[in-house]
């Protein structure tokens, strides 16, 4: 409960700053903002181009949401177990990337999730297991493997794998990806998310996994007081890797909804900023698998709605990636704030 | 082609070197700082405003612009450092997610406002701020270098010095190793460490500023390139300390360069750069599992430091 | 006559639940040493805390040097010439010992004039001097880190000594030191005392303030008891003033009934994390329905005893047998299954996972069983029923019920709610390791009740505490442990505090 008040006053702090922004840039910090929930297809927008309306945008919204759940949890998953997986957005690229190159050979959509997720899992495990057994701490190996995958992938990418239109890697087929892009219906063209259902239901399975059983009991046993766990005869070192093994695993997934899903395609030199973003969306969550939905829902809202609302209110796109940035520095202050008024 | 190796290494080794010197400070005060990458973007940021926003004035010819963009460079580093110090000993916010946050926020700031600066100052919609190519200086035996160069290695003289010769510097080793000690010999721990980021907020600035001239010519959210990582691979290889970090980014600098250097001379296309660029990651992250125990970062990094606990 | 140098003059202080210091009027004179003696939780260190500036008194004057002094920080205290060595010492390990004394008033040279730096030779030359007038053998280019506990406490008090300290304060200063180094520490303070200086030693070992102390306030219970002529005063004298028996209040106790042996230790040795022996060949039995005592002075190898049993920490050598079945290489959750209950001694760390809930906390050493969980799916109401039929049982109060986090509740309810989880398990042998430890009068008795209940019931149960008034409380059985051994074992009937005093100072040994 705590938590909630504080991740709320954080959200309302920050809006609060972005309107006087908007205000001090000359706008109505209102009509910006609820056009913001319109371009997320969560407000009726004044006219939309053809084949298009506000259930379309909603389902793209969606779309850019599977990926943040996905990362989110990962992060979420790890701080539970006392692990810092600031490496998100390297297992994500490596899932990604893996399951772009299986689909060469295999191409299906079940084999894509089953990549991925077993792509994220070999790093997270690595992670955890040169934590345990060489006493190398998760942040720096993460750190250093992010940039080690980036440059690796960005090689093969930019050597055998590379669309000379794009600049990008070449798209997965059609048939492997996990958004079904352009799909018609009722007239409308939709981008359906198929990891979406996936997401949530994950986000659920995680959630009663973490408080319900004894592995979730024992993770957070062992994040919390890894000598209370070891008094409870936990297997400390065990847990911690199936910890990261899961985190990575969760990682993957949210690469490949990115990179085969959201995205149709891998852009070299650079790893996904989501995945930085989601370490804040999981604090702004409260380290809860469902309040990393809502707090994924909400951030992608502002980074989704926002590009409709700089076309409109004629404001750079750059305001979104800002007030993302404000919500995020206000939840890692949080709980210092909230602690204080207790 | 030798000499284009040690040129075009030190290019790069210098400035990866002044940051990582900021970063040891900011650790060995005992803050974690992975918000170097962030720190070098903001003051890049500021330093490359200020030197646009000069060239109006003084024209392009004159050297003003240049020096007065370093020194905003390291004042906007170190603006946008207290934050992370704001957040790490004031409000007690866990030192890694702010480091994260403060690279988000860094990103978000500078390409917001410079697109909003463009717009208002310079009337046009471009997201960077060109600077043009920096001037170069001949020195003999290692040849043409930048200015900038010679600054750092002036700046980090200096930074070795106040590190380990002055009352500082040695109070704020302390600070980092076992903070009730330094509290108990009379010393003010936040104050100590506010400023240790501080410096390491300046020297990132400086950094950033010289990427963008010898990297691009211009400041861009292109700048975020993970630079700030790497110099924090460079000072843990150096085990937290500034002469082989030194070492660490000479290594890292000439791997790069010479790494091109034989790409382009074996006629291979220039994205094979990349591999070479994994040597400095693949050789850190293999020297702390095996020399793992000779590695010892500050005792108290990292941790929380409350007066009343004890 | 030498004059007072130090005043106490009527200080209460009050912790939540306890009074540390009730009414309590001493002086010091100067260049005398002043030991102040007392048993674990008797007030002395928080009296002295107070002339350190660490705390402060709710009631009553500090005065020094005959001038009214309100001593907020240590930092003042600094300025007005008291100095002290602290049971854990403050000492940055990767600098060196002149490094580490003039931190905070370091020697500046200038190069050319300018530029300041910290003359490092000049330290290291000042602090050679300052240890040869003092004979204080240190050499002031080693590192902390490499120098062994002894040479540290001595690189302590050249730091008060490079700080012109005139009152220097020791708590337990010999509590981690081996007898040699005792030896050559009473030397030092003697030395001290002889160069003027005025010495504050706070200590629970009477050898030693009979081997260097002027004079001896005694304390017990938070108040000053007496203050003795060292010379004119015996040993026993001050002991039976320590230990203080008239206040002790028993718990009513049947006669024990001994049944089979539980526990069965054999030459059990452990080494402690830094590789020595803190556990020596140590062996003894434990009955069912026998409450098995273990007395003895911090640090002598309690914990790693404790741990070892509860299969924590793994043996060096010999075996523990429980029923006859060996578990010495057991795991910890063997040793549970097995039947070995444990109360440890770090409540905060081992035994509470404090972030958890009260109710989350209670299974926490049977989560897996049958009982509240099936195929790894935990039973959340058993989880609730179970947290409210202990804290009911054992009157644990907390503020939300079982939806408190642990961390929030008062010391005493987290011990108990420890105690209920691990007595529910019911099991052959209960170690118990501190259990009163900081808590008040009304918990103590509590916890008492329950281990005279548990031994009723049939249970071996392994007490070890510093608590002397714990162990005539509640032991059938008495094993005095020093330096890692057991140097005495008896029937509680057959032997007196005073006896168990010295067992436990080493003055007796087997």
């Amino acid at each position: 409960m705590r938590k909630f008040s504080q991740s709320l006053f954080a959200i309302i702090i920050s809006l609060a700053f972005g309107a006087l922004i908007l205000w001090l840039m000359g706008k109505d910090p209102v009509s910006a903002y609820m056009d913001i929930l319109r371009g997320s297809g969560l407000m009726e927008k004044v006219k939309y181009s053809g084949r298009q309306n506000m259930f379309t945008d909603f389902m793209s919204f969606i779309d850019a949401l599977t990926p943040m759940i996905f990362a989110s949890l990962a992060v979420a998953l790890a701080l539970k177990g006392g692990f810092f997986n600031i490496g998100i957005a390297g297992q994500m690229l490596f899932a990604g990337f893996c399951a772009h190159m299986a689909a060469l050979f295999i191409p299906s959509k079940i084999a894509v999730i089953v990549i991925g997720f077993i792509a994220g899992a070999l790093i997270g495990a690595l992670i955890g297991w040169l934590k345990y057994r060489f006493n190398v701490n998760e942040v720096v190996t993460s750190i250093m493997l992010d940039s080690i995958l980036m440059y690796l992938i960005t090689f093969y990418i930019n050597t055998f794998y590379i669309n000379p239109v794009s600049r990008q890697s070449k798209s997965i087929i059609s048939g492997a990806r996990l958004t079904l892009s352009g799909f018609r219906w009722e007239g409308m063209k939709l981008d359906i998310a198929l990891a979406f259902p996936v997401a949530i239901i994950t986000a659920v399975i995680l959630n009663w996994f973490i408080e319900r059983t004894t592995y979730g009991y024992e993770i957070k046993a062992t994040g919390l007081s890894p000598h209370a766990a070891y008094y409870a005869g936990i297997n400390v070192n065990r847990t911690a890797l199936m910890t990261m093994t899961l985190s990575g695993a969760l990682a993957g997934l949210a690469g490949v909804s990115y990179f085969c899903g959201y995205l149709a395609a891998i852009q070299p030199g650079e790893t996904p900023l989501i995945g930085f973003d989601a370490i804040a969306v999981s604090l702004l969550g409260g380290n809860n698998p469902l309040g990393c939905v809502f707090a994924s829902f909400l951030i992608t809202v502002i980074s989704k709605g926002t590009i409709y609302m700089s076309s409109r209110q004629n404001i750079d796109i750059e305001i979104a990636s800002l007030i993302t940035a404000f919500i995020l520095t206000f939840a890692a202050c949080s709980s210092f704030l909230g602690r204080r008024r207790k | 082609m030798l000499e284009m190796i040690i040129v075009d290494g030190l290019s790069f080794s210098l400035p990866l070197f002044i940051m990582a010197i900021g970063g040891i400070y900011s650790e060995k005060s005992g803050i974690t700082n992975l918000a170097l990458e962030g720190f070098q973007g903001f003051g890049a940021f500021t330093g490359a405003f200020v030197t646009v926003y000069l060239y109006g004035i003084f024209g392009a010819e004159s050297s003003v612009p240049y020096y007065a963009g370093f020194l905003f460079a390291v004042i906007g580093g170190g603006i946008f450092a207290l934050l992370h110090a704001l957040l790490c000993v004031k409000f007690n916010a866990n030192q890694v997610i702010s480091g994260v946050v403060m690279n988000i926020l860094a990103v978000a700031l500078t390409s917001f406002l410079t697109k909003r600066i463009n717009a208002s100052m310079f009337g046009s919609n471009a997201n960077k701020f060109m600077l043009g190519a920096s001037s170069r200086l001949t020195i003999p035996i290692i040849g043409e270098v930048y200015p900038f160069e010679v600054m750092i290695v002036i700046v980090s003289i200096v930074m070795w010095y106040v590190m380990y010769r002055t009352v500082y510097g040695m109070r704020l080793r302390a600070c980092g190793d076992n903070p009730h000690s330094a509290d108990a010999a009379g010393i003010n721990v936040y104050a100590v460490r506010t400023v240790a980021v501080l410096i390491s907020g300046c020297l990132s600035g400086m950094a950033g500023m010289s990427f963008a001239y010898s990297v691009s010519a211009n400041f861009s959210p292109d700048i975020y390139l993970g630079y700030g990582y790497l110099s924090i691979a460079a000072l843990i290889f150096g085990n937290w300390s500034i002469l082989p970090s030194l070492f660490a980014c000479l290594m890292f600098g000439f791997a790069r360069s010479a790494g091109s250097a034989v790409i382009h001379q074996l006629g291979l296309p220039s994205s094979y750069n990349d591999l070479v660029r994994i040597l400095p990651y693949v050789l850190t992250l293999l020297l702390l599992v095996f020399f793992g125990k000779n590695n010892r970062s500050p005792r108290a990094l990292g941790q929380v430091y409350n007066k009343g606990q004890r | 006559m030498a004059e007072n140098i130090v005043e106490f003059r009527h200080i209460t202080k009050r912790f939540p639940g306890i009074v540390a210091n009730d009414d309590v009027s001493l002086s010091v004179k100067e260049g005398e040493i002043f030991a102040v003696l007392g048993e674990n939780g008797a007030g002395k260190s928080t009296l002295v805390s107070m002339l350190f500036g660490m705390y402060e008194p709710d009631e009553g004057e500090i005065y020094v040097r005959g001038r009214l002094e309100h001593i907020n920080s240590p930092r003042y205290a600094g300025s007005i010439g008291i100095g002290m060595v602290h049971q854990h010492f403050r000492l940055v390990s990767n600098y060196t010992v002149a490094e580490n004394i003039v931190l905070g008033l370091e020697p500046v040279s200038k190069i050319f004039g300018i530029f300041p730096y910290v003359n490092i030779k000049k330290a290291n030359h000042d602090i050679a001097e300052l240890s040869e007038r003092y004979g204080l053998k240190v050499n002031p280019t080693d590192v902390i880190e490499n120098l062994n506990v002894a040479t540290q406490q001595r690189v302590e008090i050249l730091k008060m000594l490079y700080r012109e300290a005139e009152i220097l304060i020791f708590d337990e200063p010999t509590a981690v030191l081996t007898p040699q180094e005792i030896e050559s520490f009473l030397k030092i303070v003697k030395g001290l005392r002889d160069g003027g200086k005025t010495i504050i030693l706070i200590t629970h070992k009477l050898r030693e303030i009979k081997a260097v102390a002027d004079r001896c306030a005694i304390m017990n219970r938070g108040k000053l008891i007496d203050v003795l002529d060292v010379e004119t005063s015996s040993t026993d004298d001050m002991a039976r003033m320590m230990v203080g028996r008239d206040v002790s209040f028993k718990t009513e106790r049947k006669p024990a009934k001994f049944g089979d042996v539980i526990l069965d230790v054999e030459n059990l040795t452990v080494r402690n994390r830094a590789g020595f022996e803190a556990v020596k060949s140590v062996s003894f039995q434990i009955h069912a329905g026998e409450v098995f005592a273990v007395a003895g002075v911090s640090g002598n190898g309690q914990n790693e005893l404790a741990d070892s049993i509860a299969g924590l920490v793994m043996p060096s050598g010999g075996t523990v047998k429980l029923n006859g079945h060996d578990i010495t290489r057991s795991s910890v959750r063997e040793h549970l299954t097995a039947g070995v209950a444990y109360i440890p001694e770090d409540r905060h760390n081992v035994g509470l996972v404090l972030d958890f809930t009260l109710r989350d906390n209670f299974p926490l050493r049977q989560y897996y069983t049958g009982k509240f969980s099936s195929n790894g799916i935990i039973s959340k109401s058993e989880f609730e029923s179970y947290g409210e039929k202990l804290a009911e049982a054992y009157d644990i109060r907390s503020g939300q019920g079982g939806s408190t986090i642990t961390r929030e509740m008062s010391g005493g309810n987290q011990q108990k709610a420890i105690i209920a989880r691990e007595l529910d398990m019911k099991t052959p042998l209960i170690i118990f390791m501190q259990p009163t430890r900081g808590l008040d009068a009304g918990a103590v008795m509590n916890i008492h009740r329950h281990i005279t209940a548990e031994r009723d019931r049939g249970a071996a149960v392994l007490l070890i505490s510093l608590d002397l008034d714990e162990i005539m409380d509640c032991a059938d059985t008495i094993a005095v442990i020093y330096n890692g051994s057991i140097s005495k074992i008896s029937p509680a009937s057959e032997i007196s505090t005073d006896e168990i005093g010295l067992y436990m100072m080493g003055v007796k040994t087997a």
